[in-house]
């Protein structure tokens, strides 16, 4: 050999080895489940019998929300050894782009997270499969919350078999609102007192998301529904977003923005919980992730975690936002089916459904009515030391509506949701300056264009 | 004006530093005082500490983070070098063409490509992998690090290769061994500017990963993040350690990556 061709050798060497520790590496943290997780077919033996093999994607990312979701679908596999489910954690952030490349290349999952309006998107691809049968079967054992199942019912079939809601409520430091005198408020007038009142020096009566974000989305939509202008969009796709309750609506969100801290424009999900945890905001509307961080985040007892339902506008109507979270079956094999069956009569039994809801206890609310009184829901630690809290939450969620979903189901609701334009409709105002009737005008001819 | 000149450079230091000592000192403080603003701790904890290593997957992500930065940091230096020999020391027709064809690589915004890559490295079966991550981050790090790579096969006079090739050395041999051992800070350079490509990495990682097992750190801390909620003391815990390893490989390094930038600049 050359010496000239000595370092070709090396190189060529090096190269070879390190592609081999790194492939070791890349296939010794699947224990096997890549092949799973890259084709949707796949039909693997086990100790000699066969195995009916399923991916689940979810994307309830934190840890405590993997592990638990990990336990349920482990459970679900010692139980059942000829099915083997593989839940893989990914991001709602890749959901719009990643997604639906991996489903059209074949790496999609077998069951699917899903919120109403991404079903609507996902079902464009043509792989999500009707869940009629598993629906009928579930309810009849089960009883589903009406406002669950709906917007998943559209063109004649159930679309997503939904596993638990979240729903909005007003949030109150209860140590707070007592040393100012102030009664939790139910009216929008006494929410609007109540946050001026509390509003003094670097103390904020509310902290409100205001940031083009899905937060915000989510807020403000509350704020229509307690309007009375819920219906923005029809099942036809008809746009009925601007009217006078509607502009009430971010007029009455412009306002408490004054009362609320000064970086509002920032806000997502996490800022307002942080200020009010800190005690920096007395008031804040959310969801139930408030119960699980409250007494270590604010040094404060529970007791001091209040919450009402969102307070109703002069002429409005009580409710918030409330949607399901689902789950697609994106399959159409018949051994998988069947097994999907199985699966979802597993997690729907009392004593597995509490277990699961409570991966975020507070936040994920049963959608069945025995799994709303199952001891494995009530009896978590969290849930427990709530108990009033999660009553409130749960009776709001009986009131909850989703744009998009109350006036028929809108196919074109993602192209709102996506580049949040009800958000960007109160931007118009707090950016640009134009006032709430302008604004609303402004965010009626974007959707249309949206939904053309 | 020298008063004046130490008081901006003391506010640089601050404006630079502030962020570090904050998510440093958060981190290190109890959850009932981590959301409260004080510039001094009233007390300190490692409890944020114990529970990211505890209840995340912060070492599996780290070691998947460091296996990953060190393959791409590893392929860059064996591809770039060669790579720079061709265009910088060697003459063939379209030279010039190609060494400004790799910076217009950078002319496509990432996220435009995240579909498309992501169907390309499906057919390579190269999803979910490690490896796959290793070749998208080599390909984002070697253009520029090519280029970087010109003003230090410039520093080397081209009289040692010909010196080499009338001792009868082959241009390999002479890359080996006269060119290499002269250009080291260079090859500390791209080695650490891929590094930290890698290191800091989040699109295509998130994208192109599917299983946990295989997530990396600025993935795994994003999903501590949660969508509705947000553990500020695992966040800055996390954060604290994910820079940890940087900073350190910084400080024994750094100073070549400095030069490195600035080779070249003066002739």
């Amino acid at each position: 050999m050359k010496k000239g061709s000595k370092g070709w050798v090396t190189l060529v060497g090096m190269l070879a080895a390190m592609q081999v520790v790194l492939a070791a590496c890349s296939s010794g943290g699947n224990n096997g489940t890549n092949a799973a997780a890259e084709n949707g077919n796949t039909t693997g033996v086990n100790t000699g019998a066969a195995v009916t093999e399923l991916t689940l994607w979810h994307m309830e990312e934190p840890p405590n929300r993997v592990a638990r979701f990990k336990e349920i679908v482990d459970g679900f596999n010692a139980a059942n050894p000829d099915i083997k489910i593989t839940a893989q954690v990914q991001s709602w952030g890749d959901a719009y782009s990643k997604f639906p490349a991996a489903i059209q290349a074949g790496n999609g999952p077998d069951l699917l997270f899903t919120i109403p309006d991404y079903t609507t998107l996902i079902k464009e691809l043509g792989v999500v499969q009707p869940v009629d049968d598993i629906i009928e079967s579930l309810n009849a054992a089960h009883k589903f919350q009406a406002s669950s199942l709906a917007p998943y019912q559209y063109e004649d079939h159930t679309w997503a078999v939904p596993v638990f809601g979240m729903v909005q409520a007003l949030w109150y430091r209860g140590d707070l609102l007592s040393a100012a005198g102030i009664q939790p408020p139910t009216t929008w007038d006494e929410l609007k007192s109540a946050a001026e009142a509390l509003t003094s020096g670097n103390k904020y009566g509310i902290a409100l998301p205001a940031s083009k974000s899905m937060a915000t989305d989510q807020v403000l939509y509350s704020f229509l529904v307690t309007a009375g202008a819920k219906n923005i969009l029809s099942g036809d796709n008809t746009v009925t977003f601007d009217n006078e309750k509607t502009v009430e609506a971010y007029q009455m969100y412009s306002d408490l923005l004054k009362f609320s801290p000064p970086d509002s424009n920032t806000y997502q999900w996490g800022e307002p919980q942080a200020q009010f945890n800190a005690g920096t905001a007395a008031m804040a509307i959310e969801k139930g992730q408030y119960l699980s961080t409250f007494e270590a985040e604010s040094g404060r007892p529970a007791s001091d975690l209040g919450v009402v339902p969102m307070p109703v506008a002069d002429g409005g109507e009580a409710g918030s936002i409330y949607y399901s979270n689902g789950i697609m079956v994106l399959t159409d094999d018949a051994n998988k089916k069947a097994a999907i069956t199985k699966f979802f009569e597993y997690l729907f039994e009392p004593e597995t459904y509490g277990s699961f809801v409570n991966a975020e206890p507070g936040l994920f609310l049963p959608v069945t009515e025995d799994g709303g009184q199952a001891d494995s829901f009530w009896n978590d630690p969290v849930i427990s030391k709530y108990k009033s809290q999660v009553e409130v939450l749960i009776e709001a969620a009986s009131k909850g509506a989703l744009f998009g979903f109350t006036d028929g189901v809108s196919s074109k609701i993602g192209k709102v949701a996506g580049p949040n334009y009800i958000a960007q409709t109160l931007e118009q105002m707090t950016s640009k300056g134009l006032s709430a009737a302008d604004a609303v005008k402004w965010g009626q001819a974007q959707i249309e264009a949206a939904v053309k | 004006m020298k008063a004046v000149r130490y008081l901006f450079g003391i506010l640089i230091i601050f404006l630079i530093v502030f962020p570090f000592y904050w998510v440093i000192v958060s981190s290190l403080k109890p959850a009932d005082q981590i959301l409260k603003p004080d510039l001094f701790p009233k007390a300190l904890t490692l409890q944020h500490y114990r529970e990211l290593l505890d209840q995340t997957s912060y070492l599996t992500n780290l070691s998947n983070s460091v296996l990953v930065a060190l393959g791409t940091m590893l392929c860059s230096v064996l591809i770039v070098i060669p790579a720079g020999y061709a265009i910088y020391r060697m003459k063939f027709a379209g030279r010039k063409f190609v060494s400004r064809l790799i910076l217009a690589t950078y002319i496509f915004p990432g996220t435009l490509l995240l579909v498309p890559v992501y169907q390309m490295m499906s057919d390579l079966h190269l999803v979910n992998s490690l490896w796959g991550l290793i070749v998208i981050n080599v390909t984002f790090a070697a253009p520029f690090s090519v280029w970087l790579m010109q003003g230090f096969f410039d520093s080397v006079p081209v009289a040692l290769d010909e010196a080499a090739a009338i001792d009868g050395a082959g241009r390999m041999r002479t890359l080996l061994q006269i060119i290499l051992p002269l250009i080291g800070p260079g090859i500390a350079t791209i080695s650490i500017y891929s590094f930290i490509t890698s290191w800091t990495e989040f699109a295509f990682s998130s994208v192109l990963i599917t299983s946990e097992e295989l997530r990396t750190l600025p993935i795994g801390l994003n999903a501590i993040m949660g969508q509705y909620t947000v553990r500020w003391g695992w966040t800055t815990a996390g954060a604290v350690l994910t820079l940890l390893p940087v900073v350190v490989f910084f400080a024994f390094v750094g100073r070549f990556f400095v030069r490195g930038l600035t080779a070249g600049a003066v002739k």
